[in-house]
């Protein structure tokens, strides 16, 4: 037997189950984010459809698919039709190199990750793969001859570009403490040692937001703002095609959480700071519960994801903007700067004193700060084209 | 002249892995993905199984759904008002160049990754270590002067 094939065997094992969790997952997630919803504006939420509305997902899915498929005229055919399949492949294939539980140990044919595949270049590929979503937003949008696609593609594609500097930097943060690209490494030393949302706060909230930012979820969803763009880029879809890009954006949100969790909260560690912790693998029993600690943290990152949508108000796209480039790229810049110098006095274990000493210095250094002029200044009523007197 | 990497410097002993903790075997497989080409089967199997559920369902919804034309129906939907002439017109200049300063910055990520590896290697305060951060820090130091020369040319302004 050629020693990769037990590494390969489970590695397909892992796809089909974690796909299969996905879109499972996925359709309930609507469900769950409905009720969620439902909960915070004092409603009951989808209660009809089974005990407690837990068919209408199925019934949705039927419903869809049986829905008219429908293409206007003035259409781009070949592009529109592509556009949702090139959002559902980033979305599908970016969960491969999250580890879901540790090393197993198979006996007399050694051990295997337990990972949809043992990539070298580990978390730059899922970087890479979840900035290809772009394309499938740009050309639907492109694609539909509609302007309100065209400016939701526009739009969307700006901010994804936009937050994936501030993403590459702050994973470029835990790369640097950790010295290492392969995402099972990142999390053995945290397991070893202090989750990296402990060790630098900072890194994990901007790489949080920009999460958000990229799988286009409010309050930075607007690509899709109803209230200007009707449906942003998927305006003129129907059907399967827009459910695809609905299950992509779900799929997005998962992957994006259990990225988070492999980088910033251990995986499947189960203590935040030094000392005991689960072991880096084991037999088959170890490996589901780490499975399902790993499987617990993404739920809760994704039901604070939820919350968050449901939460706050909707950014415009001037702040939007604003935010990515004149706020959260300097600041991981300097976080940069900051954990290369903690990482050149071999100090990383107290990278948390200078997360919070960048924040401080920033405390100290916004209100001196040169400012451009404020986009959201008051303007007097009286003379205003407003004024009721004219 | 290419610096000597120093593997076995007193920061990789440090991150060797507590072995007391796990079974010996757990370690002894190499944790390191190797760079055997094998690895990316699993890359080319999701990617086909991705395409294979994109077309199914597209096309089963094709299949399944009614389809009936005619009227105002093939019009685009712009809040009802008739669409006046086609979307793939002008749009603002500020969408280019943002593309074009993002590439900048991309790049310059890409290349902060290989260094990141490598001067987390180094012992820290080496001499290697001291060079590789003097070096990075002049590399950051441009691209914050592009960045700044961009600011003041407005192109983070939006409003």
């Amino acid at each position: 037997m050629p020693p990769w094939l037990p590494q390969l065997i489970a590695s397909t094992v892992v796809i089909l189950v974690v796909l299969h969790i996905c879109l499972g997952a996925a359709a309930y997630l609507i469900l769950l984010e409905r009720k969620i919803c439902a909960w915070v504006q004092d409603r009951i939420g989808p209660n009809r459809v089974g005990p407690m509305g837990l068919l209408q997902p199925l019934a949705d899915g039927l419903k869809l698919f049986v829905k008219e498929e429908f293409m206007p005229k003035g259409v781009d055919r070949v592009l529109f039709t592509l556009a949702p399949i090139l959002t559902v492949i980033p979305a599908f294939v970016g969960f491969l190199v999250i580890p879901w539980a540790g090393m197993l140990d198979l006996g007399d044919y050694g051990t295997v990750a337990v990972m949809g595949a043992d990539l070298n270049v580990g978390v730059i590929y899922l970087v890479a793969v979840a900035s290809l979503g772009v394309y499938g937003v740009g050309i639907g949008g492109w694609a539909s001859n509609n302007k309100y696609s065209f400016l939701g593609g526009l739009r969307a594609s700006c901010q994804m570009i936009s937050y994936e500097i501030p993403m590459g930097l702050a994973l470029l943060c835990v790369v640097l403490a950790s010295g290492t690209l392969l995402p099972q490494e990142i999390v053995r030393q945290q397991l070893d040692g202090q989750w990296f949302l402990v060790q630098q706060p900072i890194t994990a909230l901007i790489f949080y937001i920009c999460l958000l930012a990229e799988a286009n979820r409010a309050p930075f969803d607007l690509a899709e703002a109803e209230q200007e763009l009707i449906g942003g880029w998927h305006t003129e879809y129907s059907s399967m095609k827009w459910a695809l890009f609905f299950m992509g954006e779900y799929v997005h949100v998962i992957v994006g959480s259990a990225f988070f969790a492999t980088l910033f909260m251990g995986g499947w560690s189960l203590n935040p700071f030094w000392g005991w912790d689960l072991p880096a693998g084991g037999a088959w029993w170890m490996i589901l519960l780490q499975f399902g600690i790993v499987l617990g943290k993404v739920f809760a990152l994704i039901v604070l994801t939820m919350m968050v949508r449901w939460t706050l108000p909707r950014f415009r796209f001037d702040q939007l903007m604003k935010l990515a480039w004149e706020g959260l790229i300097p600041l991981t810049l300097l976080l940069v700067l900051m954990t290369s110098f903690f990482v050149y006095f071999g100090i990383t274990s107290w990278l948390w004193v200078g997360s919070l000493g960048c924040l401080g210095l920033l405390w100290v250094l916004l209100p001196v700060l040169p400012r451009s002029a404020d986009p959201n200044r008051r303007i007097p009523l009286v003379g205003s084209r407003f004024s009721p007197a004219e | 002249m290419l610096l000597p990497r120093c593997k076995d410097s007193h920061r990789s002993a440090a991150r060797e892995p507590d072995r007391a903790k796990v079974p010996a075997n757990i370690y002894t497989a190499p944790m390191l993905a190797s760079a055997e080409l094998v690895n990316y089967l699993p890359v080319a199997l999701i990617f086909v199984m991705a395409i294979i559920f994109g077309a199914v369902n597209l096309i089963g919804t094709s299949i399944l759904g009614p389809s009936r034309t005619g009227g105002e129906k093939s019009d685009t939907y712009e809040s009802g008002m008739n669409p006046i002439g086609t979307a793939r017109r002008r749009f603002n200049i500020r969408f280019y160049i943002l593309a074009m300063t993002f590439l900048v910055f991309d790049i310059e990520i890409i290349f902060l990754y290989p260094w990141a590896l490598d001067f987390a290697q180094l012992s820290p305060g080496s001499p290697e270590a001291t060079l590789f951060l003097g070096r990075i820090l002049f590399f950051i130091a441009m691209s914050v002067i592009a960045y700044i020369y961009a600011w003041k040319k407005g192109v983070f302004r939006w409003d």
